[in-house]
């Protein structure tokens, strides 16, 4: 049905504009990504059944493979929401195409990477981050500018600001993670449940190990009486309640009807 | 869930030619012999992991690659290797000279038949590994609606492969229209700037959030076409219509275009779409034609030919508007090829003159 002579496979114009779509927003949440696949099978006028997201995606992801790149799905730390970004799977660098980024903004990007991942919380806090400014490779940087260049990493979505602290946005973990674990291998956390890696999470006082707060949440989710996996002591934390993308929606407001599709010969 | 990823790109036909390969072998062996290159172009030869690499491996995309070019004696499995070549066992933190030598080993130096197979596959795969490079360098400037230079280019594809260039250029070109529906177009007759576009001159982005500018492009193309189609001029019925099937309704916030009224308001503002009455019509009844900014952005056939696309069918099938559409591009080739002197006119008039037919009636 779709008139492009040169198709890998399946790959149709509404995966391409799919793709190019959730390029364009660097990192959607589920919700959305399930709105943009409705919608670019409608804006192609495509009747035909829309596939499961699941199945969408992989069937990009198995087009994609050559290229190595993919979809990929993760979880916020915070809140146990689910992402999606397009993500890059080879290493090899090309960092003198990023002309967002001089640098010093990158090497300031690293520096706070470090930090947060060196912390016991998952979080650096802005003094300590500037401070280290005297120490940035390239073009020398003032404090005030690195400040600016911090909110610039947050609205990128690169990083996520809490009363003057700094960590990572769920975007970077999905993007970072096999990066982080090389380049950071002793001080890297990572979950008891997920095995991923953990930035921000609970903590067991007694014997140390950590959980992300939405693993927390599934783990305990029916449990009275909470506690550690790995040494059975009590655990001190507030279980977080289990997303719900039934709740979001009806917080959101939804649309009530659906118009049925007519079709129209232009 | 972590899969491997395939050790080689699968590219039509080897671009293996005897020829060439000398003359790259002549480009890399002076260059290690010259000045020594900045390390980090030295790290993206790290191509050669003596391990597999890590299954889920994943790394800055877009805008932070972090892989800094000291990092180079980090672990076989680190960072800077790729799944792209592992037929190779070779230690990861290659340098150039190094690189250099063998590739001069397996290509320069013998003529046996079974040693050039090898080096085959070798270039194929070196080569390949650069078009993946250039893909996702493009992905980034088009993430960031960026033009790109010739110079950029060859920066990411590297001195070694400079002569490679057009061959990496245009398999990543038809890897972005491939998969992601992306045109590489010159900006400039000199062709040293490229835009990287979606189908039309008219990018077509779109922001899910409501703090940032409402991008209109891909609206404003449908529109463009529904009013091609109708003869170039749509009653608002006509519009109103046509946005319904793809569920967007007047008053109704759509999570991509926002409110179609007030975005056809701006589009009338900005000159893409002229707002008119219907002539004598009572009540009075308005409809849209293409704007003068329009006109002067893209032309009829594209439009045309995005309409076709979208319904699976070819811009001859509206048999009207493609005899305008021609028509058009007849005018436009004829105005260009007048400015260019005579010879070139003739050949322009010829070649139209045979494609003008057009669809059978």
């Amino acid at each position: 049905m779709q008139g492009s002579a040169k198709r890998m496979g399946t790959m149709t114009d509404v995966h391409r504009r799919f793709l190019q779509l959730l390029m364009t927003h660097g990192v959607l949440e589920e919700w959305d990504v399930k709105r943009l696949q409705n919608h670019c099978y409608k804006v192609h006028n495509c009747n035909a059944q829309v596939d499961k997201l699941e199945d969408f995606i992989n069937n990009i992801n198995s087009a994609l493979e050559s290229l190595y790149i993919e979809i990929k799905k993760g979880v916020t730390e915070d809140d146990g929401r689910p992402i999606y970004a397009l993500v890059n799977l080879a290493t090899t660098p090309v960092s003198k195409m990023s002309t967002d980024f001089a640098e010093n903004e990158l090497d300031l990007f690293r520096k706070a990477l470090e930090m947060i991942v060196d912390s016991e919380t998952g979080f650096a806090s802005s003094t300590n981050i500037l401070n280290l400014v005297d120490q940035l490779k390239g073009k020398k940087m003032k404090k005030k500018e690195a400040e600016q260049v911090l909110q610039k990493f947050v609205q990128s979505k690169w990083l996520i600001e809490k009363e003057g602290e700094f960590t990572l946005h769920g975007r970077a973990i999905l993007e970072m993670e096999q990066y982080i674990r090389e380049t950071y291998p002793d001080s890297v956390r990572v979950c008891n449940i997920c095995h991923g890696l953990l930035i921000q999470g609970q903590s067991c006082e007694t014997c140390g190990i950590r959980m992300h707060r939405p693993c927390v949440a599934k783990y305990f989710q029916s449990s009275p009486d909470p506690r550690c996996p790995h040494c059975d002591d009590f655990w001190p934390h507030e279980v977080p309640e289990v997303f719900d993308p039934e709740k979001e929606r009806e917080a959101a407001g939804s649309r009530s009807s659906r118009k049925s599709l007519r079709s129209r010969q232009h | 869930m972590p899969r491997f990823p395939k050790p080689r790109l699968d590219f039509e036909q080897s671009i293996w030619d005897p020829a060439e390969a000398q003359d790259l072998v002549d480009t890399v062996v002076p260059s290690a012999e010259g000045e020594e290159e900045p390390s980090s172009s030295s790290a993206s030869f790290n191509i050669f992991p003596s391990t597999p690499p890590p299954l889920s491996s994943s790394s800055s995309f877009s805008l932070l690659n972090l892989d800094s070019p000291e990092k180079e004696g980090s672990p076989a499995t680190g960072m800077l290797s790729t799944a792209q070549s592992p037929q190779r066992s070779s230690p990861s933190s290659i340098s150039h000279s190094k690189l250099d030598e063998e590739l001069e080993e397996e290509m320069g130096a013998s003529s046996s038949s079974s040693q050039s197979a090898d080096s085959e596959s070798l270039a194929d795969t070196l080569v390949g590994g650069k078009v993946t490079d250039l893909v996702h360098a493009l992905i980034l400037k088009y993430q960031m609606k960026e033009p790109v230079t010739e110079e950029e280019m060859l920066q990411v594809v590297t001195e070694e492969y400079k002569h490679w260039f057009p061959t990496i250029f245009e398999k990543a070109s038809s890897c972005l229209e491939m998969f992601f529906g992306i045109d590489v177009r010159k900006m400039d007759s000199a062709g040293h700037t490229y835009m990287l576009v979606n189908s039309l001159n008219l990018t077509y982005d779109s922001v899910l959030s409501d703090d940032q500018d409402m991008p209109k492009n891909g609206f404003l193309i449908i529109i463009l076409g529904v009013i091609l189609i109708q003869e170039n001029f749509a009653t608002e019925e006509d519009i109103w219509d046509f946005l319904d099937m793809i569920e967007v309704s007047e008053g109704k916030e759509h999570f991509i275009y926002g409110e179609p009224r007030k975005l056809l308001q701006n589009l009338v503002q900005e000159n893409y779409l002229e707002y008119r009455q219907v002539p004598s019509s009572d009540p009075p009844c308005y409809g849209f034609l293409w704007g003068p900014r329009a006109k002067a952005e893209t032309t009829k056939m594209k439009v045309l030919q995005f309409v076709a696309k979208i319904k699976g069918t070819h811009p001859s099938f509206f048999l009207d508007s493609y005899r305008e559409a021609l028509q058009e591009e007849e005018e436009r080739e004829q105005a260009a090829a007048s400015s260019l002197g005579s010879t070139s006119a003739s050949f322009f008039a010829q070649h139209f003159s045979a494609a003008s037919p057009g669809p059978e009636d």
